[in-house]
C-alpha cells in the first residue's frame, strides 16, 4: 500500500494524507469537546457543595500526575512544542502526544481549570499528522506541512470555523504562506470541519443579532484596541510570572498544578464565571443579557486573566484561545458600558458588538496572529457585518501589544532559547549544516621541530594556505601556521635550516569544537577576519572549517528549501 | 577522533562497568567519548523518521553531586580526556534533546527499566527503537567491564551482515585487533557467501588470511555459537523487525543476544557505516 501510495505525485500525497489527517483530527477535537461536555455534567451537581472549589484542585493534578507520571508525556501546554517540532524537528511529534494531552486536558478544564481545549487538540492533531507522515516516510518539509493540516483541522473543527484554522495553521504554526503549505492545511481545515459538522451539527457557536453600526463607533474602536492590548499584555506577563515563579518554587509538578487549581477554585467561589471553557459566559454578553455592573465587569477580566495565568501557569493542561475570548468579550462589555457612561446620548452598537470586537483583539494580540482573530471572530459568530472593525480593532491592538511584548505568547520561549528558525532564513539554514560535514580534513599537519625547509617542501605539496602544528609525540594541537605569515620566509633559503616550525607558528590560533554553534563560529570568522579554522576536540586537531565550504553547503541548503 | 561515542552515565557500580566499556572502545578505537549526565528523567532522540522518548530508569539520576566526579575518574583512569555533554535544545523545559550525529552510542540491554532486568535475552524496548532508527552502531556492553582482544562478526550474507561487516572491518582497522567472520550456512554452499563478499569488496581480507572466516555447515547455530571467543567483540546486524516480528521469524541477533554474554555492536538497519 505504501508503495502504491509513494508512487503518486508529491502534490496528491499530501491532499490524500491531508484529509486523512484532517478526519482525525476533527474526531479528537469531537471527542475532546463530548467528553468535556460529559463529565463537566456529571460534575454540575456536586460544584454547588462546599467541596465544589477542590475540583479545579485535583483535577489539575491528576492531569499533571497523567501526564507526568502515568504517560510520561513531559511537555508544555502543546502550542510552542508543535511549533519546535516544525522550527527544528522537522515536524517530529511524539505518538503518545496525540492522546495524552487530551485526557490531561479534560481533566483540567472539566474540573473547573480555566484554559480552553484548542492547545491541546492542535498538539494531538499535529501529532497524528506527524506519525503519519512518517508512516508514509514523507521529507521534513512534507511532514511539516502535514503536522500543519494537523493543527488546522483541530482548530476549524473545533470552531466550526475552517477559514480561521486554515489561517492558525498558516500564520501562527507554520508562518509561511506558500501554495504548497495551504492547499492541503485548507483541505485538511475543511474535512475537519466537515466531521465535526456531521457529528455535532452545523452550529455556529456564538451566533450573534444584526447591530446598527455608525461611524461613532468605528472611531470608538481605536479606543477598545488599546483596552484589549492592555489585556494582552496583563496576561502574557501574569502567565509568565506565574509559570516561572511556581517552576521555582514547587519542585513537584502535581503540586504546582494543584496549588494552581486550588487558587483558582477560591477565586470561582466569588467569580464562577472564570471557571472551565467560560463559552456560556460569552454567549451570554454576546446576546446582551449579562447585567452586572461595570465593576464586576472589570473584576472578572481580572479575576480571569489571574484564573488562567494559575491554571496554565502552574501546569494545568489546556489552551489560551478560549480565556482570550472570554477576557475578550468582558474587555468589551466593560468599554461599551463606559461608554455609555460617558456619552449617555449616543447610541452605541451594542454590547454583543464591542464584545466581538473586545474578542478579536485579545486574541490577535496574544497570538500576535491577526488574521486569525480577524476570521475566528467572523465565523464564529456567523457575521460579516462587523468585518470593518474587527479588521480595525485586531490590527491596532496587535500592532500596540507588540510595543510591550513583541512575540506571541506561543513563541516567547523558543524565541528566548533561540529555537524559532523560520524556514529560508540565515539561522535555520546554519541550523541544518552540521559541523562534521562541514570539516576538511585533507589538511598537511605539520610538526614544531620541522625545519623551515621541511614546511616549504609540504607547502609545494599542497593547496592549502592554513597548516596545523602537532605534536609530534602527543599528537596534541599546538598552533597553526597561515601561509601569508610565512611568505618572507619562503624566499631565504639561508633561514630554510635555521627556523624551526615552532618559532613560526601562531599559538594563540582561535579553534572551534564540534559541538559548536555554526551561528558562533560565523561570528568568530568575522571578528578574526580569517577564512579558515582550526576545529579541536580533546586537544586533537580534527580538520579545518571554511568560510568557502560553508558558503557553499550553505547555498546548496536554501537551494533544497527553495525547492517547494 | 572525529568519531564521537555518546555515553549516558549511570552513577552506580553497574554504570560504572559500562562507563569503563566505553572507556575501553574509545581507547583501543580513537574514538572521542562524549559523557552526558542526565538531569532529567527522559531525554529526546529525533531520528530521521521517528522521535524516541527515552525514560530513563532513576537509577541515572541518582547522587547527582557525585555523578560528574565519578565520571571523570574512571575517565581519566582510563587515559582519555572527560567531555562532557550538555543539551542545547530542549522540546521542553524539562525534556533535553539529545543529538543523533554520533559515531557510536553505548547502551546498556535496558536503558528505561531497573537494571534488576538486565540479563541475556533481554534487551529493552528503547534501546530497540534506538537500535531500528539510529544511523550509528549501538555498543552494549557487558553487565561487568571487560577488555576484548578481537572483534566476530556475524555474517549471513543479507544487507545488514553486509553493513555489519563494514563496520567490523572499520573498528577492527581502528583498534588494531584481529576479526572474524561466523557464518552459519542456511542450507546454501560456502560459494554463496564468497559472492556476496566478493560483490561488496570484502573478500580480500580473508584472502589474504588477515581475517579468518569461523564458516560452519554443520551443526546447530546455538552449539557452534560456542565457538565464539570469550574476549571477542560481537558485532551483529539487526533489521529492527518488532518483537512479535522477531519471535514468529526469529532472528540471528535475538539467538545470539540470548546465547553470547560477550560485548555487542550492533547494527542497526538504517546504519550508515
Amino acid at each position: 500500500m505504501r508503495r502504491l501510495f509513494l508512487s503518486l505525485h508529491e502534490r496528491l500525497q499530501l491532499i490524500i494524507i491531508a484529509s486523512f489527517v484532517g478526519v482525525c483530527g476533527g474526531l479528537a477535537s469531537v471527542a475532546l469537546n463530548r467528553s468535556l461536555s460529559a463529565v463537566s455534567t456529571a460534575l454540575q451537581p456536586h460544584t454547588g457543595h462546599w467541596y465544589g472549589f477542590l475540583f479545579p484542585a485535583c483535577g489539575a493534578a491528576l492531569s499533571a500526575i497523567f501526564l507526568n507520571h502515568v504517560v510520561k508525556d513531559i511537555g508544555g501546554h502543546g502550542v510552542p512544542e508543535v511549533i519546535y517540532a516544525i522550527s527544528r524537528r522537522g515536524g517530529l511529534l511524539r505518538l503518545r502526544s496525540s492522546v495524552s494531552r487530551l485526557v490531561s486536558c479534560l481533566l483540567t478544564i472539566a474540573s473547573g481549570g480555566s484554559a480552553g481545549p484548542e492547545a491541546p487538540v492542535v498538539i494531538s492533531g499535529g501529532s497524528i499528522g506527524s506519525n503519519i507522515a512518517s508512516f508514509f516516510r514523507l521529507k521534513d518539509r512534507h511532514r511539516i506541512v502535514i503536522v500543519g493540516c494537523g493543527a488546522a483541522a483541530a482548530i476549524a473543527s473545533i470552531f466550526n470555523a475552517p477559514v480561521a484554522g486554515t489561517i492558525f495553521a498558516l500564520e501562527a504554526i507554520l508562518g509561511e504562506w506558500t501554495p504548497i503549505n495551504l492547499i492541503p492545511i485548507a483541505i485538511s481545515s475543511v474535512v475537519g470541519t466537515e466531521v465535526s459538522r456531521i457529528l455535532q451539527g452545523n452550529q455556529i457557536p456564538f451566533q450573534n443579532r444584526v447591530f446598527p453600526i455608525s461611524m461613532i463607533d468605528l472611531v470608538a474602536c481605536l479606543g477598545l484596541a488599546g483596552l484589549t492590548a492592555l489585556g494582552s499584555v496583563t496576561l502574557t506577563r501574569m502567565l509568565k510570572v506565574v509559570r516561572d515563579k511556581s517552576n521555582t518554587l514547587l519542585p513537584y509538578a502535581w503540586v504546582r498544578a494543584g496549588l494552581g487549581g486550588l487558587l483558582v477554585g477560591l477565586i470561582g467561589l466569588t467569580f464562577s464565571g472564570v471557571l472551565g471553557e467560560g463559552y456560556e459566559v460569552i454567549r451570554v454578553i454576546i446576546e446582551q443579557q449579562y447585567s452586572p455592573g461595570l465593576l464586576i465587569i472589570g473584576l472578572m477580566i481580572v479575576a480571569k486573566i489571574t484564573a488562567t495565568s494559575l491554571t496554565i501557569g502552574s501546569g494545568g493542561s489546556g489552551g489560551i484561545f478560549a480565556p482570550c475570548l472570554v477576557i475578550g468579550s468582558f474587555t468589551g462589555l466593560f468599554y461599551q458600558r463606559i461608554l455609555l457612561d460617558l456619552f449617555p446620548s449616543v447610541s452605541w452598537a451594542g454590547e454583543g458588538y464591542f464584545a466581538l470586537l473586545g474578542m478579536a483583539g485579545v486574541i490577535s494580540s496574544v497570538l500576535q496572529a491577526p488574521l486569525t482573530g480577524i476570521f475566528l471572530i467572523v465565523e464564529i459568530t456567523g457575521s460579516y457585518q462587523v468585518l470593518i472593525s474587527v479588521v480595525l480593532v485586531s490590527m491596532v491592538s496587535a500592532t500596540i501589544s507588540h510595543l510591550f511584548e513583541p512575540f506571541s505568547i506561543y513563541h516567547q520561549e523558543l524565541i528566548a532559547q533561540g529555537e524559532l528558525l523560520r524556514p529560508r532564513t540565515d539561522r535555520r539554514i546554519l541550523s541544518e549544516l552540521n559541523m562534521v560535514e562541514l570539516l576538511e580534513e585533507d589538511c598537511h599537519v605539520v610538526h614544531p621541530e620541522m625545519r623551515l625547509k621541511d614546511l616549504v617542501a609540504t607547502v609545494q605539496r599542497t593547496h592549502r594556505n592554513y597548516f596545523p602544528v602537532e605534536d609530534s609525540k602527543t599528537g596534541e594541537f599546538l598552533g597553526m601556521i597561515h601561509l601569508d605569515d610565512i611568505r618572507s620566509y619562503l624566499f631565504n633559503p639561508y633561514l630554510y635550516n635555521t627556523v624551526l616550525v615552532e618559532e613560526l607558528m601562531d599559538r594563540e590560533v582561535p579553534r572551534v569544537s564540534l559541538e559548536d554553534d555554526l551561528m558562533k563560529v560565523f561570528e568568530l570568522f568575522d571578528k578574526t577576519h580569517s577564512w579558515s579554522l582550526p576545529v579541536v576536540q580533546n586537544r586533537r586537531f580534527l580538520g579545518l572549517i571554511s568560510k568557502a565550504t560553508i558558503l557553499d553547503h550553505y547555498r546548496k541548503e536554501l537551494m533544497v528549501q527553495e525547492e517547494i | 577522533m572525529k568519531n564521537q561515542l555518546l555515553h549516558i552515565f549511570r552513577n552506580t557500580p553497574f554504570g560504572r562497568e559500562t562507563l569503563l566499556q566505553s572507556v575501553y572502545f574509545c581507547r583501543e578505537t580513537g574514538t572521542s567519548l562524549v559523557v552526558y549526565i542526565p538531569r532529567h528523567p527522559q531525554f529526546l532522540m529525533y531520528f530521521q523518521n521517528e522521535v524516541v522518548t527515552v525514560d530513563l530508569d532513576r537509577a541515572f539520576l541518582r547522587s547527582p553531586k557525585t555523578a560528574r566526579k565519578h565520571a571523570e575518574d574512571i575517565i581519566r583512569g582510563g587515559g582519555l580526556e572527560p567531555n562532557f555533554f550538555e543539551p542545547k535544545g530542549f522540546t521542553a523545559s524539562t525534556l533535553p534533546d539529545i543529538p543523533v550525529d554520533f559515531s557510536y552510542m553505548c547502551c546498556p540491554r535496558t536503558i528505561s527499566d531497573l537494571s534488576t532486568k538486565i540479563g541475556l535475552g533481554y534487551i529493552g524496548p528503547r534501546v530497540r527503537k534506538i537500535i531500528k532508527n539510529c544511523t550509528f552502531p549501538v555498543l552494549i556492553p557487558t553487565p561487568v567491564y571487560k577488555e576484548w582482544k578481537s572483534l566476530t562478526v556475524f555474517f549471513g550474507g543479507s544487507h545488514n551482515a553486509i553493513q555489519a561487516l563494514t563496520v567490523g572491518m572499520k573498528v577492527s582497522k581502528l583498534s588494531g585487533f584481529p576479526l572474524k567472520i561466523f557464518t552459519q550456512a542456511e542450507k546454501k554452499h560456502y560459494s554463496y557467501y564468497q559472492d556476496i563478499l566478493k560483490k561488496n569488496a570484502l573478500y580480500d581480507g580473508i584472502e589474504k588470511g588477515e581475517i579468518e572466516w569461523l564458516f560452519f555447515e554443520k551443526g546447530k547455530f546455538r552449539e557452534n555459537l560456542y565457538n565464539v571467543p570469550h574476549d571477542t567483540m560481537v558485532v551483529v546486524g539487526a533489521y529492527g523487525h518488532g518483537l512479535i516480528k522477531e519471535l514468529l521469524f526469529g532472528s540471528m541477533m535475538e539467538e545470539i543476544q540470548t546465547i553470547l554474554p560477550n560485548n555487542m555492536l550492533i547494527v542497526g538497519p538504517n546504519c550508515t557505516p
